[in-house]
């Protein structure tokens, strides 16, 4: 009722001037303030949109697939399928290679550990790019897995190494070489901190990382004694032709960007029953690989008759597999 | 009331400051981010898995070509061969063998051919206690006298090994002596080391402690 009393009124009104605002007509809207109102919105959406220009330059989103991934540890052998058809499916899109990408799982019986001979190592660094180049690493920025310590005679404090010697020949007299990456602890700080699981180790030794559920939050790497872990701050940039095809999920895939990654063992090479790719390149013979379960290995016979000297920082607590010895 | 003025002030405000946000992305005010320097990809020769030599075993091994191993090809056979050496006892090497360094075994302790080869057979070698050994299982020769190395060498903690660690997948291929020593001179040389990781700025010298001076 009191509607139809109101209606002539509001009839006049709607022929204007009645938007000064007076008057009681709250819901009301003349041309005059629906233009100025609409005008500023669209320059306020406008502003908005121009003010979000740098995320034009936001790479490597990331898809709805991924994004909905479960955690490694909760997918079901479909699921993995599923999964590394998408990785190779991207990868191809990305760099023209078809990759071989598996999920290869921890052998029963197997622990790996790692022996480095510090008699031996002359520094020459093959180790650090041949890992690049099998574990599918970004070239520039640069990561590396492996640091070569050159360390003056005398003394086993890291803190005294130089991992940016620019010799021109090695060894050089004086120096003796510690080629430093992921000790694969047995107590790992880096599993420890992270938030969210994405990093744990296997029944086989190796601790990897799930670089689809990792959030980047770096807390591994600041917990990690030794370098080893290393963070994407941009998308890697691989040359299409050095692509190393034979892929792992936990390996060496190609990482998204805001990831983190690390020394894992060539877990597409030691699962499959080879040696890793730093110990074939090493011209010395430095570098030892192998079961330690199997009391026939060359890393059980090097535990049992070297000097070995060190888990690196022993002291605190990490009980890393990679050990260094000498000879004699 | 007063909400009603207040919203339209605060959006203006909000747009004008989007606008100056979106002035400065679009003129670049702050500048981009510093380009990454170009860092040169690495000699292919630092990744490659080859060893330093090809020694004898491998070349009888994949039938290589094993003409420089045979003697008598250019030597008589039967005729004794004499050694000559200079006044500080260094052995003359003649012309045909001036590829070879003779450096093994310091303060030239080992400075005669015939302690490794045969001077009856040139093709074959010799142990101190009188084995005759082919060329291609020059380790036995080597372990004849280097007995911890040669014991670390069985048991393949000494050398490079290659293939697979596992043997029930795949093959384990361990290398012999002179596929990386040179028999004649066998320490290895020093050797350019792959660079190292990009400092992504201008390096500074340091000096470090280990030099030797």
């Amino acid at each position: 009722m009191s509607c139809s009393s109101n209606s002539p009124n509001s009839g006049g009104c709607g022929g204007g001037g009645c938007g000064s605002g007076s008057g009681g007509h709250e819901h009301g809207m003349d041309r005059r303030s629906f233009l100025r109102t609409s005008s500023v919105a669209v320059a306020g959406v406008a502003a908005l949109a121009a003010s979000l220009a740098p995320l034009r330059d936001l790479t490597d989103v990331g898809t709805a697939e991924q994004f909905f991934q479960k955690h490694y540890k909760k997918l079901t052998p479909e699921d993995m399928e599923k999964v590394l058809a998408r990785i190779t499916r991207e990868v191809e899109k990305q760099y023209e290679v078809r990759p071989h990408v598996r999920d290869y799982k921890a052998m029963d019986g197997v622990e790996f550990v790692y022996a480095l001979n510090l008699t031996r190592c002359i520094g020459c660094r093959k180790c650090v790019h041949a890992c690049v180049a099998e574990n599918n690493q970004s070239r520039n920025p640069e990561i590396q897995y492996i640091r070569v310590l050159k360390m003056p005679h005398g003394s086993m404090d890291p803190e005294k190494g130089d991992h940016n010697y620019t010799s021109e020949l090695v060894p050089e007299k004086g120096s003796f070489y510690m080629p430093v990456q992921c000790q694969q602890c047995v107590n790992p700080p880096c599993v420890k901190v992270c938030p969210v699981k994405a990093t744990w180790q296997e029944s086989d030794g190796i601790t990897v990382i799930d670089y689809d559920w990792c959030i980047g939050c770096r807390y591994c790497e600041a917990a990690c004694p030794y370098f080893a872990r290393r963070f994407n701050f941009t998308k890697p940039s691989i040359p299409k032709d050095q692509i190393n095809p034979n892929m792992s999920y936990l390996g060496n895939r190609p990482r998204p960007q805001g990831v983190v990654e690390k020394c894992h063992f060539c877990i597409q090479r030691t699962r499959a029953g080879k040696y890793p790719a730093c110990m074939e390149v090493c011209p010395t013979g430095a570098r030892k690989f192998g079961n330690i379960l199997d009391p026939d290995s060359e890393v059980s016979h090097i535990l049992k008759t070297k000097r070995v000297f060190i888990q690196l920082k022993e002291e605190v607590g990490t009980s890393p597999r990679f050990f260094y010895y000498f000879d004699v | 009331m007063k909400a009603e003025r207040k919203t339209p002030l605060v959006l203006s405000i909000l747009t004008i400051s989007f606008l100056i946000l979106a002035a400065t992305f679009l003129t670049d005010i702050w500048g981009k981010s510093a380009q990454l320097p170009e860092i040169p990809p690495v000699d292919p020769s630092f990744t490659k898995t080859a060893t330093a030599r090809v020694s004898a075993e491998e070349l009888y091994r994949t039938k290589g070509d094993t003409s420089m191993l045979e003697c008598y090809g250019c030597h008589e056979q039967g005729k004794e061969l004499t050694l000559k050496f200079d006044e500080d006892h260094n052995v003359i090497l003649p012309d045909e063998h001036d590829d070879i360094i003779m450096a093994h075994g310091t303060h030239n302790r080992n400075n005669n051919c015939f302690n490794c080869h045969d001077e009856h057979n040139l093709e074959v070698l010799q142990t101190r206690d009188g084995r005759t050994v082919k060329i291609q299982d020059g380790h036995d020769l080597c372990g004849s006298c280097h007995g911890p190395t040669y014991r670390d060498w069985l048991a393949g903690i000494h050398g490079r090994t290659s293939g697979f660690w596992n043997v029930s997948m795949g093959e384990k291929h361990r290398e012999t002596c002179t596929a990386c020593h040179d028999p004649h001179q066998p320490k290895f040389l020093p050797r350019k080391p792959a660079p190292g990781p990009n400092p992504l700025r201008p390096v500074e010298v340091k000096h470090s402690e280990g030099k030797a001076h």
